[in-house]
């Protein structure tokens, strides 16, 4: 099962400058546990993904939203020279490819 | 004659002390885009005890705050703004603006009042206007940083003193405590520098006697406006405050605040979905609970307010890094775009030599190669490789010229460069229009986003008092 199958919401944005945030929302119950439970989204598959240090990465369950909050520093400052990603809006891609 | 909070408090606190409901407009999650006229007016009808509205965010990067201007336009501020205060004026409620300006420092707020005043002359109107500003002293944040009561907020290291003296614009983020003197002084519109979002709609029910948990939650709920809803958008929200309880309303019928969305958008642009830290203290939303009032409507209950025992401010700061210029072009050449790597780093090669880096300051390149890898650090290459790629190459440079000139010898010799089994001898590139390297204005980056304890925040933000 890919996430983009059971996920509404797959979005990345800043929570200031000098972190990323990642938010999964899911349809129903079902996909949330399935997701929660899942060896692909845990901080250490995360951190493998975005190439970050195991210790930097953190995966909260978030239910009253039947959401996952992700949690991690940005590669670089907000607007940086050198910066891709000024608002983190478009850091969500390597979540697309996700198999439960 | 009665000031605006003696008013509001009139009208909502009963004789036996009791609480009426407190209605908050959230009128745009970002003045200066322009706000939907329907859900704006439909809000007006409400009667909301007072509008507010944010300007600003460090949303949109260093650029803004470093050099003092505005992000949206002039044009679009000015609609925004009339509309704003000639709606509170009708009504006779107090308007708040949070983050003057986009980044809410001395030149966006002088700004943001020069527009007000304007727009006060022509449509006529009278009121006492509020500042306040936000410009964090600098001596104070040294003696902080002596002190080491100044700690990153995330990874951006130690603050100095250097860093303090380096920043064009340093200013601190304000909460409830500067808005409520605004409206002890009898303001009638406030206009406040860099500010808490919250702040905006909280300083009010506070000032009242509203229980902080729920003000503060719903205060964080409707400041980006509706959002919150299904599906999300920009039009004016209104959020209820009743006994232990909120509600929010959109005041678009087509977007609806659902349990669902209402919660989630507690996730939004937050790194911790339960607590949110103010100045004075922490929102934690562990034990809300997010009701269905009907199909259009959320009711949230149970959030708590933690006072803070040590006062704190976040501040932020943008120094100037050099001169921007870019060169944009395409190329649809299979060649080209199998070998982009290669030739932008024998293209830079070529660059460096013919333009010397001047040693004391020396220029960078930053190459941007879109679709391959320029905006995410994709491990691998696309499989297969994309029809046409687009590149941006980037020069920061000490002067505007020598960023212009490494831009234009790049320009020749990514046009020209040789490649093995190259076909297409005459030109690399495809430019959309000449001349294709463009200056892009002061590149700035953020020194300063950091938290400092203080002992006690008025006279951080200085208030301002004028009749207009």
């Amino acid at each position: 099962m890919k996430l983009v199958d059971i996920a509404k919401v797959i979005r990345s944005k800043n929570a200031g400058p000098t972190t990323l945030t990642l938010d999964l929302l899911f349809n129903d119950e079902a996909g949330f546990k399935a997701a929660c439970a899942s060896k692909s989204l845990t901080a250490d598959a995360i951190a493998k993904l975005y190439s970050q240090p195991r210790a930097k990465v953190e995966v909260l369950p978030y239910p009253p939203a039947l959401a996952i909050k992700i949690v991690m520093p940005r590669r670089i400052v907000s607007g940086d020279p050198g910066d891709s990603d000024v608002y983190g809006a478009q850091q969500h891609g390597p979540m697309l490819a996700v198999e439960l | 004659m009665t000031t605006a909070i003696e008013r509001i408090r009139k009208s909502v606190v009963g004789s036996d002390g009791k609480l009426a409901p407190l209605r908050v407009m959230a009128a745009s999650g970002q003045l200066g885009y322009g706000i939907p006229d329907p859900a704006f007016n439909a809000g007006l009808e409400r009667k909301p005890h007072l509008i507010g509205a944010d300007m600003g965010s460090i949303d949109p990067g260093p650029y803004y705050l470093g050099a003092g201007k505005m992000a949206q336009s002039d044009t679009m501020v000015r609609v925004d703004l009339a509309k704003c205060i000639n709606g509170a004026r009708k009504l006779g409620v107090p308007l708040l603006i949070g983050t003057a300006g986009s980044a809410g420092a001395a030149p966006h707020l002088a700004a943001t009042l020069d527009m007000v005043r304007e727009i006060a002359r022509r449509e006529g109107l009278h009121f006492r206007l509020a500042s306040i500003s936000a410009d964090m002293p600098r001596d104070v944040v040294k003696t902080a940083i002596r002190a080491k009561k100044v700690v990153p907020l995330g990874e951006i290291g130690a603050l100095t003193e250097a860093d303090v003296d380096l920043a064009t614009n340093l200013v601190g983020q304000m909460g409830i405590e500067a808005f409520q003197r605004a409206l002890n002084a009898g303001a009638d519109v406030i206009i406040a520098g860099r500010a808490c979002d919250s702040a905006v709609f909280a300083a009010v029910p506070s000032l009242l006697g509203y229980p902080m948990g729920p003000t503060l939650h719903m205060s964080k709920i409707i400041e980006c406006c509706s959002l919150c809803c299904t599906p999300g958008g920009r039009d004016t929200i209104i959020g209820t405050l009743e006994g232990d309880s909120f509600t929010v309303d959109s005041m678009n019928p087509t977007r609806n605040a659902s349990p669902m969305s209402v919660a989630a958008h507690s996730l939004y642009e937050q790194a911790d979905p339960y607590a949110v830290r103010e100045p004075e203290g922490t929102l934690h939303t562990k034990e809300a609970k997010y009701e269905v009032v009907d199909e259009h409507r959320t009711r949230v209950s149970g959030s708590r307010w933690e006072p803070a025992t040590q006062l704190t401010v976040k501040i932020e700061g943008a120094m100037r890094v050099g001169e921007r210029a870019i060169l944009l072009a395409g190329s649809a050449d299979p060649r080209v775009i199998a070998n982009a790597k290669s030739i932008t780093a024998g293209v830079e090669k070529i660059v460096r030599e013919l333009t010397p880096p001047n040693p004391a300051k020396p220029y960078q390149i930053i190459w941007r190669v879109y679709g391959i890898d320029a905006v995410f650090p994709w491990a691998t290459p696309p499989d297969p490789l994309p029809r046409e790629i687009f590149f941006m190459c980037e020069c920061i440079a000490d002067t505007a010229e020598e960023a212009r000139a490494v831009a234009t010898v790049t320009k020749q010799y990514l046009l020209h460069h040789g490649f093995p089994g190259r076909l297409s001898t005459a030109g690399n590139l495809a430019f959309p229009f000449t001349p294709p390297e463009v200056a892009a204005s002061t590149a700035y980056r953020f020194n300063v986003y950091h938290v400092m304890d203080v002992d006690s925040l008025e006279p951080l933000f200085p208030l301002h008092i004028e009749e207009v």
